[in-house]
This record gives C-alpha cells, sequence and structure tokens, in this order.
C-alpha cells in the first residue's frame, strides 16, 4: 500500500502533505498528555516494531504468504494517537532510509497507514470489545478492527489513486498520473484487501492479541477511547465536506440508472420498470434539492439534509424503542463510557 | 567496513524442489535488508558529488527536483530527467548498474505492472498499435503507461539518491536544522537504531528455527510460530522501551533533546543550489514550451 513518487499529482500529495501536519501536531501534544517523558523510547520502539512487523511473512493458503501492517495492533496497545506517531515515524524511515513509498507521496501513506487505519480500527474495537471485554471477544474484536482498518487504509489508497484522471488530465483526457478512474482504482484496491491482506492483517492481529492476553494482559488494558462521539461526529462532517467529489465522477452507478439512461442504452424502456418507476417522485432527485442551481452547493446541502434525517429518524427510534425504566444519564457499558 | 560475511550467499541445501524455507526466506529478506542499510552507509561515506553536499541542501534540492518531476509531463523530459538520476549517481560514484537495477526492478517493474491495463483498449481507447483484441495496445494508452512509468522511475531514482548519498545522521542533522522538533528527531534516530537491533533479533529467530527444522513445517505450524514470534517482540519491545527509559534517566536525562545542529553550507553547496533551481526552471519552460502536451 506504500504510494511512491509519480502517482499522485501535485495537488493530491501537496493537499495530503499538508493535511498531516496538523494532524502530527495534534498528535504530539496527545501523546505528551498521556505518555509523558516515556514518549521517546517507547514511539521508538512502537515504530520500530511497526517496521519490523512488515518484514515477517505470514503463511495464509498454499505456498502465499502476505504481511501485516501492525497499526490496528499498535493502537489497541499504545491508543490512536500514539499509533499515528510511530506509524508516521516507521513509513518516514521506510521513505528516507530503505527507500519504500515516495518522499513527496509522504503526507497520502501517512493518511492511509497511519491515520485513518488505526483510528477506523481502534475505535472499531471499542466498540466491539466494550469497556470488560472477555478473553474471546477481546480477540474477535481486534481481529475485526483490523480487518476493517486494512480494507479502510485501501479505500482511501484507492480514492486518492482513482481521483488523479479527474484532477489531472490533457486536453484529450489522457491522464497524467494514476490512470484509472474511481471506478475502477478503488474495487482494485478494496477487493485485494477484502480477499487476501484484510485476512493477513486480521489473523497476525487477533494472533498477537491472544498471547498477549495470555502473557501479559496489562499491555491490553483498555486505553481511554477519549469522546467517540466527536470523532464521529468530525468524521461525519469531513465526509459531508467531501461529497462534493460526487458531481466529479461521470456517469452513474451500476445498476442505478434512471429511466432515461435506460431507454438510451436499451433503447427501449421495460413497461414494468417504467410503471412502477413512476409510482413517487422523490423531492429531491439525484441529490439535487430544486431551490439552489449550482450542482456542487446542492449536493453539499443535500448531504446535510440526508444525514440530518438519518440521525433524526435514529435518534427518534432509539427513545421509542429505549425502556422506560432506563436512565438516559446513567453511563452504561461502551466505548464512551471509559 | 561491512564485514565479509555480510556479503557470503546462501549456501544452505535447498529442500527438495530447489525452493527455500519460509523461515530461511524471511532470514535472507531481513539480512539482505540489514545489509543494505550498511552497504548504504558506506557508500554515503564515500566521495563524490551529491556526498559531499549539506545534507539540508541535497534533501531540498533532491525534494524540489521530485516536485518538479510530478509538474513535468511530457515523456522526453521525463526520461532526460531519469537520465539526469543516472548521471548524477555515476558523479556520486554510486555503481550505476547497481542504481539503474534498484530503480527498475523496485518502481519500473511495479510502474509497469500498475500501468499495463491503462495501455490497453479496454481503460483507454484510441488508435490501435497492436491488436490483441480487448486487450489491444492503444496509441494514448501507450502514452499513458510509458508516462506513469518514466515519472514513477525518475521518483523513485531522487528517492535513491538521497538514500545513499546521505548518511542517516547527517539526514537526522538536516531535519534538525529545518526545524524539525528536537524531540521527533531523536524518536527517529532511536528507531532507526532499534529497527535494526529488532531485526537482527527476528532474523536470529528465523535462522534458529531453519537450523532446527527437518522439514518446512505445515502452513498452519508455520503460521502459529510467525504469529507468536511476532507477539515476543512486542512484548520484548514494550521491555525494551522500559529500560531504555530507565537507562536515559540514570544517564541524567531532563527531557531537554541536544541539539543536533552543527551544519555550515559552502561555497560548492551555494552552486549547487544556483545550479539547482536552473535546472528545475529549464525543465519547467522546455516541458511546456518545447514539448506541450
Amino acid at each position: 500500500m506504500h504510494i511512491p513518487d509519480g502517482y499522485l499529482g501535485p495537488q493530491t500529495y501537496a493537499a495530503l502533505d499538508a493535511a498531516i501536519i496538523p494532524i502530527w501536531a495534534i498528535a504530539g501534544s496527545r501523546i505528551k498528555k498521556t505518555l509523558k517523558t516515556k514518549q521517546v523510547p517507547l514511539m521508538a520502539l512502537a515504530a520500530a516494531f511497526s517496521f519490523v512487523i512488515m518484514m515477517f511473512n505470514v503463511p495464509v493458503i498454499g505456498g502465499s504468504t502476505g504481511h501485516a501492517v501492525g497499526a490496528v495492533l499498535i493502537a489497541i496497545l499504545l491508543g490512536p494517537w500514539a499509533a499515528c506517531v510511530s506509524v508516521s515515524i516507521a513509513l518516514v524511515i521506510q521513505a528516507l532510509v530503505f527507500g519504500d513509498g515516495g518522499i513527496t507521496a509522504i503526507g497520502a501513506n501517512v493518511i492511509n497507514m497511519a491515520v485513518i487505519m488505526p483510528f477506523v480500527g481502534f475505535y472499531l474495537y471499542r466498540l466491539v470489545a466494550g469497556d470488560r471485554p472477555g478473553y474471546g471477544r477481546r480477540i474477535a474484536a481486534s481481529g475485526i478492527a483490523a480487518y476493517v482498518g486494512i480494507v479502510a487504509a485501501s479505500i482511501a489508497a484507492g480514492v486518492e489513486f482513482g481521483l488523479q484522471p479527474l484532477l489531472a488530465h490533457t486536453a484529450s483526457g489522457q491522464a497524467l498520473y494514476a490512470p484509472y478512474p474511481l471506478s475502477v482504482a478503488v474495487p482494485a484496491m478494496a477487493v485485494e484487501h477484502l480477499l487476501f491482506f484484510g485476512w493477513v492483517e486480521a489473523l497476525v492481529t487477533m494472533g498477537i492479541v491472544a498471547v498477549l492476553a495470555r502473557q501479559d494482559s496489562a499491555l491490553l488494558e483498555m486505553k481511554p477511547a477519549a469522546k467517540p462521539l466527536r470523532w464521529l461526529w468530525a468524521g461525519l462532517a469531513g465526509l459531508i465536506l467531501l461529497t462534493p467529489l460526487g458531481v466529479l465522477a461521470q456517469g452513474t452507478a451500476w445498476g442505478e440508472w434512471g429511466a432515461a439512461e435506460l431507454r438510451a442504452s436499451l433503447g427501449y424502456l421495460p413497461a414494468g420498470l417504467g410503471r412502477i418507476g413512476s409510482l413517487w417522485t422523490s423531492a429531491m432527485p439525484d441529490y439535487a434539492p430544486p431551490f439552489i442551481a449550482d450542482p456542487l452547493v446542492g449536493y453539499l446541502v443535500a448531504a446535510v439534509l440526508g444525514s440530518t434525517l438519518v440521525v433524526g429518524v435514529t435518534w427518534l427510534l432509539g427513545r421509542l424503542l429505549a425502556r422506560p425504566n432506563e436512565d438516559p444519564k446513567q453511563p452504561g457499558p461502551g466505548p464512551g463510557a471509559a | 567496513m561491512i564485514p565479509a560475511l555480510a556479503h557470503l550467499g546462501d549456501s544452505t541445501p535447498r529442500r527438495r524442489g530447489g525452493a527455500r524455507s519460509l523461515a530461511r526466506r524471511t532470514a535472507d529478506a531481513i539480512g539482505h535488508a540489514v545489509a543494505e542499510v550498511l552497504e548504504n552507509d558506506e557508500l554515503a561515506s564515500s566521495a563524490g558529488l551529491m556526498q559531499a553536499l549539506d545534507p539540508r541542501v541535497k534533501l531540498v534540492s533532491v525534494l524540489a527536483f521530485s516536485v518538479v518531476a510530478s509538474f513535468v509531463h511530457s515523456v522526453p523530459m521525463l526520461l532526460a530527467l531519469a537520465v539526469a538520476t543516472m548521471a548524477l549517481a555515476v558523479a556520486s560514484n554510486v555503481p550505476i548498474a547497481s542504481f539503474a537495477g534498484k530503480v527498475w526492478t523496485s518502481a519500473g517493474f511495479f510502474g509497469l505492472l500498475l500501468s499495463a491495463p491503462a495501455a490497453t483498449e479496454w481503460i483507454t481507447p484510441g488508435q490501435i498499435l497492436i491488436s490483441l483484441g480487448p486487450l489491444s495496445i492503444t496509441a494514448p494508452g501507450l502514452l499513458i503507461a510509458t508516462r506513469l512509468i518514466a515519472r514513477v522511475a525518475v521518483g523513485a531514482g531522487f528517492g535513491l539518491l538521497v538514500v545513499w548519498t546521505t548518511r542517516w545522521t547527517d539526514l537526522l542533522r538536516a531535519l534538525s536544522a529545518m526545524g524539525v522538533p528536537d524531540l521527533v528527531v531523536a524518536t527517529l534516530a532511536m528507531t532507526q537504531k532499534q529497527i535494526m537491533s529488532l531485526l537482527r533479533t527476528v532474523e536470529n529467530m528465523h535462522l534458529a528455527r531453519e537450523s532446527r527444522m527437518l522439514t518446512g513445517g505445515t502452513v498452519r505450524q508455520n503460521r502459529t510460530w510467525v504469529i507468536e514470534r511476532m507477539a515476543f517482540v512486542a512484548l520484548r519491545s514494550m521491555k525494551t522501551a522500559d529500560d531504555i527509559y530507565d537507562a536515559m534517566l540514570a544517564r541524567g536525562f531532563s527531557g531537554a533533546m541536544p541539539s543536533l545542529v552543527d551544519l555550515r553550507a559552502t561555497a560548492r553547496d551555494a552552486a549547487w543550489t544556483a545550479a539547482s533551481i536552473a535546472a528545475c526552471a529549464l525543465a519547467l519552460v522546455i516541458d511546456r514550451m518545447v514539448f506541450p502536451v
């Protein structure tokens, strides 16, 4: 997943390189609070471990082997911010000492493997494991977290690749950097991680967590997941802000064609589809509010309205389904309670 | 000086069919990585054009070259930059065969694998050059693939020049002088040392297993063994971190990091900076004016 120089255009790598500076600053101040002066050797050893774990060949099926990244494991052991710093250091050393991963692409590699992977993995681990997990639940949670973490990172890399033909091309439409559109790059990256590397990551993380749980369970003490809801809100806001990217993509998602598109491609409209398709007319067809002319702004407003509606309905359902004797102010077991 | 032992080839008897065991392959890969770092350090300490530069100047200029390469779009100009990386390697006494081999096997080979589908009609329709049904090679597809491979090779070449002509301690000095916090530089320095130490531990683990095993073992056995070793490395890392911290305190560590900055730029660095700026500007002008895409 290490992106070399040359695959990402300046718009992408400059934005991602700039994005990691505040992330590193926040990570530095967060780990200073929790790890104090012990941080230097601990970060160094965690980074060295992150590097070395990638050198182990793990037998998977038949004669094939794969290697793990270990970012979720480090997040489980030290917390997500410490994992962010240590995996970042390992990536910088890989680029500057071993020539693995590009110099201009350091920001992209850090965002994928040192930010998205440990944070997604850590919060999912906390969500699945709860506050006081038993042996089996802890191991299952670590496996799920590692699998989803690396798949999320691979999808991010796929999006970065897939944006290149949209962002930089010649007048005749030839891609100047990574040549595959989102429709090819994202599935290509996701599928190999869903089918192979995700399982390697999950297997390694589960195995190490199982050994550590038996030998030194204090290492697996649940790290504080500081206000996970705040991060979920921040993530939601980030995704909403990114929604205008959808307008850049050409065409319609496979299988989601409208009546006009079907008629254009097939030469006719199936009668049943035409009959049922006209039963309901949505308030905002194609995520374009009728009262907004600019498609980018319209897409953004549709994302805000849609998210508000989903959160509102979920909140309402939660209120309706909550047991009448439950005190909503009493914190229950869950990731937010730590 | 690298001990002669580090250069010895694999003399262990092969298993039937010529395949090496997983333990042997991993130990070899790790041994190779460690030897490569030692060789890089030796190369970076030898005389040469880029070795003589102030590491700050070198780091910034190579970063500028990499950025310029990302703005260059014409294939002839990208190829010219690839030739420039090789010329710099020769001027820095870097063995050109090793340099070209490393660049083209890592970046070029993977670039070729990744860009090959883009050369076909399936991804890039256009005038067909070689007819292979749906996988026919098209003229615009070939141009896209060539451009990508050349760009990746240029990026890898410049990156490798930094890696092979700069001692790790000099790189840390450069980062420190460029404003990277001392805490980060100290962590980087310690990480590199610990990487080498852990790599040696992991290599020895694999060699010990190889020497004890009569057969290669089943996939399940090997997987269990590998994961248990990883857990051991994790435990050892945590313990070593505590030991190092205790040793730091015992030596009077108060939280302040000593500064590594003792660099002084010379006239040679000024000349290199001027030449780099001129080369970057020239590359961009030729790319835009002579070979517009």
